[in-house]
């Protein structure tokens, strides 16, 4: 498996993903069916980390195959700006579900449709319409059969034209990370202010789970963790950023591709936590009460995972010069 | 030229396998600690200053004295990884008036620390509201000063003059 297939195998998963959100959270309305819009809420951050992963891949796809005949650097860069747009959007419907998802926890009752859930609308939608330019931006660079114009970046639509306007320069947005060693200095800071932040807030969680302060009630320390995902949404925004400032340095070094593995399994181990009983049965327990083992499972992996990914973050600077470059 | 025991810490055996071993437990591996540390000090810290000054109220906040164990454990790590840190790059780091900002900014925020355990935590008969009213400028003056003691750390790594004593 290299880049190529990485990259064609994610990409699923973000375009269609949104694609089935979008229909879940429609049906919804129609239907006033609770059920699917809480999975459509569900559907959205998920597809918000698989989005970041499969930008990412796609640095390792354009390398292996921007040589290969046939295939022009101006189609590449053209997708690789209408990804940029679609991420950032994706990331937006994925934030804001997660804001719908945590406002109707704390209702008694199901939630009513408020502006979290416009947002969502509003933002899936377009986040779907980005996705598919993404789609055929992307198709573009090896199937030739279906392109609509030939070497040079023909817009075929009307939509393309518009959202074209919108869409970074890679290339220039790359330089613009990197220009000042400040901003750098000032993107990695943020990044250890998140780290500390999402380690503070999940890391008492998950400790108390395992039987660490049982003085704690539960429900009220569960109440920290929308501090721990604004200290995630600050590493997300820092970690995509530099990313797309030295994608070359991230992409061929194997402790990123590891920590991104770890970001994914905690992806997994938050939808464990919610998803089965364990969360209600942990939310009820106050002081002096054990959890029962599969939350203090889930609460141990968790600590793990995130201590894994601070390990495999240190470890990107070293291992990367022993790594070949492919350009 | 930076005075010459840099130099001779720098030529001794530690600090040169700790600069110079291709060990994934040399450097790299101290730096990992240095992480993990402040991860524990200052992610407990926070959480006890955020609590003080009205966040997530529902939390009691008699059993946080239990996280200043965690903090303490933190700071250990810190200094013992912070002390091997400055054996590896003597010269980088102690040639750097940012180096001296961060050991000041760490010793008022571990003060504060100190003073949050003292007269917040200490006396068991204090109500709720008697420890956010003691804690609060505290937990204010804690925040800031960990926002600050990061960032000097993280300048350390863009702002050095030497890297190695300069031959």
């Amino acid at each position: 498996m290299n880049f190529v297939h990485l990259h064609l195998l994610l990409n699923h998963f973000p375009i269609l993903g949104t694609v089935i959100g979008v229909g879940l959270l429609l049906g919804s309305l129609l239907g006033k069916n609770q059920d699917l819009r809480r999975a459509s809420l569900i559907i959205f951050p998920a597809m918000a980390l698989m989005a970041i992963v499969t930008f990412f891949s796609g640095t390792g796809a354009q390398g292996a195959i921007q040589k290969a005949p046939g295939v022009s650097d101006a189609l590449i860069t053209r997708h690789q700006g209408a990804a940029m747009l679609a991420l950032l959007f994706m990331e937006i419907t994925g934030a804001i579900s997660l804001i719908a998802l945590w406002k109707s926890r704390a209702a008694p009752r199901p939630p009513r449709w408020d502006w979290s859930m416009s947002a969502v609308l509003l933002f899936s939608l377009l986040t779907a319409a980005l996705m598919a330019r993404v789609g055929t931006t992307g198709g573009d660079i090896r199937h030739p059969e279906i392109r609509t114009g030939h070497e040079e970046v023909a817009e075929s639509s009307t939509f393309g034209k518009i959202v074209h306007r919108f869409e970074p320069s890679p290339d220039k947005f790359a330089e613009l990370m990197t220009a000042s060693k400040w901003w750098w200095a000032f993107m990695m800071d943020m990044h250890f202010v998140g780290l500390v932040l999402l380690i503070g807030s999940v890391g008492i969680l998950d400790l108390r789970m395992l039987g660490f302060a049982k003085q704690f009630p539960i429900e009220p320390l569960h109440r920290l963790v929308p501090f721990a995902m604004f200290g995630f949404g600050l590493n997300l925004i820092t970690g995509i950023l530099a990313f797309t400032g030295m994608s070359a340095f991230y992409t061929y070094d194997w402790a990123f591709w590891m920590k991104m593995l770890a970001i994914l399994l905690l992806g997994v181990n938050v939808a464990a936590f919610y998803l089965t009983d364990a969360f209600e049965s942990v939310a009820t327990l106050g002081p002096g009460q054990d959890a029962p083992p599969l939350a203090k499972f889930i609460a141990a992996t968790s600590l793990i995972l995130w201590f894994a990914v601070i390990t495999l973050g240190r470890y990107i600077q070293p291992y990367s010069d022993t790594i070949t470059v492919h350009k | 030229m930076p005075p010459l025991f840099l130099q001779t810490i720098e030529d001794t055996a530690l600090s040169t396998w700790l600069r110079e071993s291709e060990s994934p437990f040399a450097f790299y591996f101290v730096l990992l600690f240095h992480t993990f540390g402040l991860a524990l000090l200052v992610g407990a810290n926070v959480i006890v200053d955020i609590r003080l000054l009205g966040i997530a109220r529902a939390i009691p906040l008699a059993p946080m004295q239990r996280l200043f164990r965690i903090m303490w454990a933190g700071f250990a790590i810190n200094a013992l990884s912070g002390v091997l840190l400055v054996i590896a790059y003597p010269t980088k780091s102690l040639t750097n008036p940012d180096f001296y900002v961060k050991l000041t900014i760490i010793g008022l925020a571990i003060w504060v620390m100190y003073k949050l355990r003292t007269n917040v935590f200490a006396d068991a008969t204090l109500s709720e509201s008697e420890m956010t009213a003691r804690g609060a400028k505290l937990a204010k003056w804690s925040l800031l000063l960990w926002f600050a003691a990061i960032t000097a750390g993280r300048l350390l790594a863009y702002t050095y003059k030497y890297l190695t004593y300069p031959s």
